[in-house]
């Protein structure tokens, strides 16, 4: 048993797994290493284990997390939209396994299923970080100056727009309208709306995140 | 609704006359209640925190179960949010902070005392209002849809049903055939209010005569028009008034299966609406034989996930059935050919919002509001630079400039009027001298812009008209499907076209460019993506064709946007040397010390305009074309005496 540390969702578990140099993080399915030193020796102990013991039948891992979706929406395929983004609510981004268990369960093609991801915005291939930040540039934010917020989170964040922080602390998004443009220019973070805002308020809403660890 | 407690189901229309009863008697109409709109507007300003902090008020003071608070949707004037209303009273406060409800707990709750500084003041007269009706806001609105808005809690049925709720529906089902909904729809002369003003009784009737069964309803909330937010208001303020619209548009069909296609950038309006559906078929307004009639109906909720071109009919329909959401020819209509080749019948959702308000008091009173060929109200979100910005609802045939200068209150700042978009990227602008003209459907069409779902940007003095039409360009072009190569290509050539001009490398050459591709793409798109994209361009082109002109022959941006032709500049008459700027320059661009005017270097200068927006005497200018008047370094400070 190892006790892995997830540098992309800071998830903390005992990997109890035989794999010896990554383990998957059961949360986000970011690639995590696992240690040299600690493994030696437990590893060995954890292969007898496990064949000792019986192999469970139902789906384990991301197949599991998977199916459980699948079957929420009766595995029908044209519910593929609502299936994947409720998976991608679930950890963030859309991994490759994920989009291939979800093409082996549904039983559609797996071209299908990425074209899916690729034409609709708001799936995500790449892992996200902690904090979602997505700055309105509708028509009317951009007339009240959405344009100096996104330069100042740039300039903050050091990513430009679409990116995440090499820490996984923060991705930087722009969106069309968040239908807040009575009180422009508007950012969300998580969920959180911000409105009215300027560049400095930005600024101290960026650094209240900081201070909290990433909320 | 409690625990434990039995949900009454409603079989009859009687059932629901008696359950409209008990929910008014066992309400107490003096009851202090606090209604506070949470939606997305007012929450960005802090709402949530307002009513946590009412709530522990409340409780502390041992008040929880003699006061009602209500998290209410959207109730139009979010430029001063967090709004909240207090009822029997009427009292209605604005920009309410979470350290302002002790004071309103112990004085207006429990003494009736009115806070004059939570009153709207008026900003002209300064004085304090305390009618709704007599805000300059509200005052030119004909609020139908919106007026409940304030009063519901929109997760609640009962608050709905309180109001007369689903008695329009009682009426469609009962007293009424299917033809006679129809031909009252068709009577009301409603118009799609999703831009296109398609008559809604006519395509009722057409997917009604389609053969195929089963037949489909849908409700486009893919509001994904920039600066348009009235669907999300009424799905998140009154989710069952559309649903009510939408059962009795299925039965006037003779649908059994209904969609309703949100955004996912509306959480809360795929909170709500999915609540609502629950509570629905729990009172068995939905599901299998509604209030013990023969009609059974049933609806789902469909999130979209962020394309703009999917609030296009055609392609909302193929995003429904789980594919990529691109638009197809349409030789044959969706009325009669829609989602998996059956009979579908899309309206947007305030479309269905009208339709119980016209089976309930007739399609007579309906065409007594706005004009004989646009009846009714429309919603419009009404932003920019204008003072009162927010929601406003309005019956149709008011003109622009009452919209604008009495209901907005005038122009941000006291600069000039420039122009006002309508219509969101499929429309166009409208300059000072069409202010004058009625707001319905075929007026704005003929000016080159459209209704479009009702987004109303107001632009002043300082916003470039290219720059507008290059954005809006812009947008188009990364949501454009890429299916037709009018609308592909198309766009891509007027951004680069229209980006050179911003830029300052612009010809005559341009100009006839853009005339040949608009053409083409207006004839030949696939959709209405493409066909109407050309709006802002040509729009701008034909009122502000000198702002197009001075980018191209003088290299100036007249409204000083466009950042290659624009440059920084400080006036040495003004500048007193207080070294803010200087501190604030991101590039360190600027040079200067105590009692020596600072200079610009345009070398290093990134136009990011920090320091135009810092300096506390206006001694920074915006100068166009850039070509700053010679500056020597190290001129003393005239101090201002």
């Amino acid at each position: 048993m190892v006790k892995l540390t997830c540098q992309h969702c800071g998830y903390v578990w005992d990997y109890r797994g035989e794999r010896e140099y990554y383990a998957t993080c059961p949360r986000c399915l970011y690639k995590v290493r696992i240690p040299e030193v600690k493994t030696r020796g437990v590893k060995e102990k954890l292969k007898r284990n496990i064949i000792a013991k019986e192999q469970p039948t139902k789906l384990t891992g991301v197949a599991g997390l998977v199916s459980k979706v699948v079957e929420e929406y009766q595995y029908r395929s044209d519910m593929l939209i609502q299936i994947l983004l409720k998976l991608q609510k679930n950890f963030g981004w859309l991994p490759m396994e994920v989009l291939m268990e979800v093409s082996k369960q549904l039983n559609v093609p797996l071209s299908y299923v990425y074209r899916i991801v690729t034409f609709y915005k708001a799936f995500s291939l790449a892992p996200r970080g902690r904090n979602l930040i997505r700055v309105c540039m509708g028509t009317s934010c951009k007339v009240r100056g959405a344009q100096t917020i996104l330069d100042r989170l740039v300039s903050l964040l050091g990513i430009g727009p679409g990116e995440t922080t090499p820490d996984f602390q923060f991705t930087l998004e722009t969106v069309n309208c968040l239908g807040c443009c009575a009180l422009g220019p508007v950012i969300t973070i998580n969920d959180n709306y911000y409105g009215n805002l300027t560049p400095a308020s930005v600024a101290k809403i960026i650094e209240k995140i900081k201070s909290e660890g990433g909320m | 609704m409690k625990e434990g407690c039995k949900i009454p189901r409603i079989n009859s229309p009687e059932d629901l006359e008696k359950l409209r009863e008990e929910i008014l008697a066992k309400r107490d109409p003096n009851r202090p209640c606090v209604a506070i709109c949470v939606s997305a507007g007012c929450s960005s300003l802090g709402s949530l925190q307002v009513v946590k902090s009412f709530r522990e008020e409340l409780e502390k003071q041992g008040l929880a179960d003699k006061v009602d608070i209500k998290a209410t949707g959207c109730m139009g004037f979010c430029e001063l949010g967090p709004r909240l209303a207090i009822y029997p009273k009427e009292i209605f406060y604005f920009k309410v902070k979470p350290e302002d409800v002790p004071e309103i707990v112990s004085k207006t709750i429990l003494k009736g005392e009115v806070i004059e500084r939570l009153l709207y003041k008026d900003p002209v007269t300064g004085e304090t209002i305390r009618k709704l009706e007599d805000i300059p806001f509200y005052k030119y609105q004909y609020r139908l849809l919106l007026e409940n808005n304030a009063k519901i809690d929109p997760k609640n049925i009962e608050d709905y049903i309180a109001i007369g709720g689903y008695k329009a529906l009682a009426k469609a089902l009962f007293q009424m055939t299917p033809e006679q909904v129809i031909e009252e729809i068709k009577k009301s002369n409603l118009r799609g209010r999703g831009g296109g003003g398609f008559p809604a009784g006519r395509k009722w009737e057409t997917t009604r005569n389609a053969p195929g069964e089963p037949k489909y309803v849908i409700v486009n909330c893919d509001e994904g028009d920039p600066g348009a937010f009235m669907d999300r208001s009424l799905m998140e303020g009154n989710p069952h008034l559309v649903l009510e619209g939408l059962i009795i548009g299925a039965y006037a069909i003779g649908a059994s299966q209904g969609y309703i296609y949100v955004r996912e950038e509306y959480p809360l309006a795929v909170e709500n609406i999915t609540v609502a559906i629950q509570q629905a078929r729990e009172y068995g307004l939905l599901g299998k034989n509604i209030m013990g009639s023969n009609f059974s109906f049933d609806v789902e909720v469909h999130k979209g996930a962020g394309a703009f071109v999917s609030g296009e009919s055609s392609a909302l329909m193929t995003a429904i059935e789980g594919k990529v959401g691109e638009p197809r020819p349409k030789y044959i209509h969706t009325a009669v050919k829609g989602i998996r080749d059956k009979p579908s019948c899309l309206n947007n959702v305030e479309t269905w919002a009208n339709v119980p308000h016209i089976i309930l008091n007739g399609a007579e009173w309906f065409l007594k509001i706005g004009t004989p060929t646009s009846p009714g109200t429309k919603i419009f979100s009404l932003v920019g630079k204008v003072n009162n910005t927010g929601l406003v609802e309005v019956p149709m045939g008011i003109t622009l400039r009452d919209i604008i200068f009495k209901i907005g209150g005038g122009i941000r700042g006291g600069k000039k009027f420039k122009a006002v978009q309508t219509g969101g990227p499929s429309g166009g602008v409208i300059p000072e001298q069409y202010l004058d003209t009625p707001v319905d459907f075929d007026s704005l069409t003929k000016l080159g812009s459209m209704m479009g779902s009702g987004g109303m940007i107001v632009m002043d003095e300082d916003t470039c008209m290219v720059d507008v039409a290059r954005f809006f360009i812009n947008f188009l072009l990364e949501e454009s499907c890429g299916k037709c190569i009018p609308c592909r290509e198309g766009l891509r050539v007027l951004n680069k076209v229209l980006t050179d001009i911003c830029e300052g490398r612009g010809s005559e050459e341009h100009l006839r460019i853009i005339e040949d591709v608009t053409e083409t793409m207006k004839e030949a798109s696939l959709c209405a993506l493409g066909t109407t994209a050309v709006n802002p361009v040509l729009t701008t082109l034909n009122y502000f064709r000198d702002e197009y002109e001075a980018h191209i022959k003088e290299r100036r941006c007249p409204a000083k946007v466009c950042k290659a032709l624009t440059a920084y500049y400080i006036n040495p008459d003004k500048c007193q040397a207080c070294l803010i700027c200087l501190r604030n320059c991101p590039s360190g661009a600027i040079k200067g010390e105590r009692d020596i005017v600072h200079v610009i270097d345009q070398e290093k200068c990134i136009k990011c305009g920090i320091c135009y927006a810092v300096c506390p005497f206006g001694a920074v200018e915006k100068i166009s074309p850039p070509v700053p008047p010679p500056v020597r370094y190290g001129i003393k400070v005239k101090r201002k005496k």
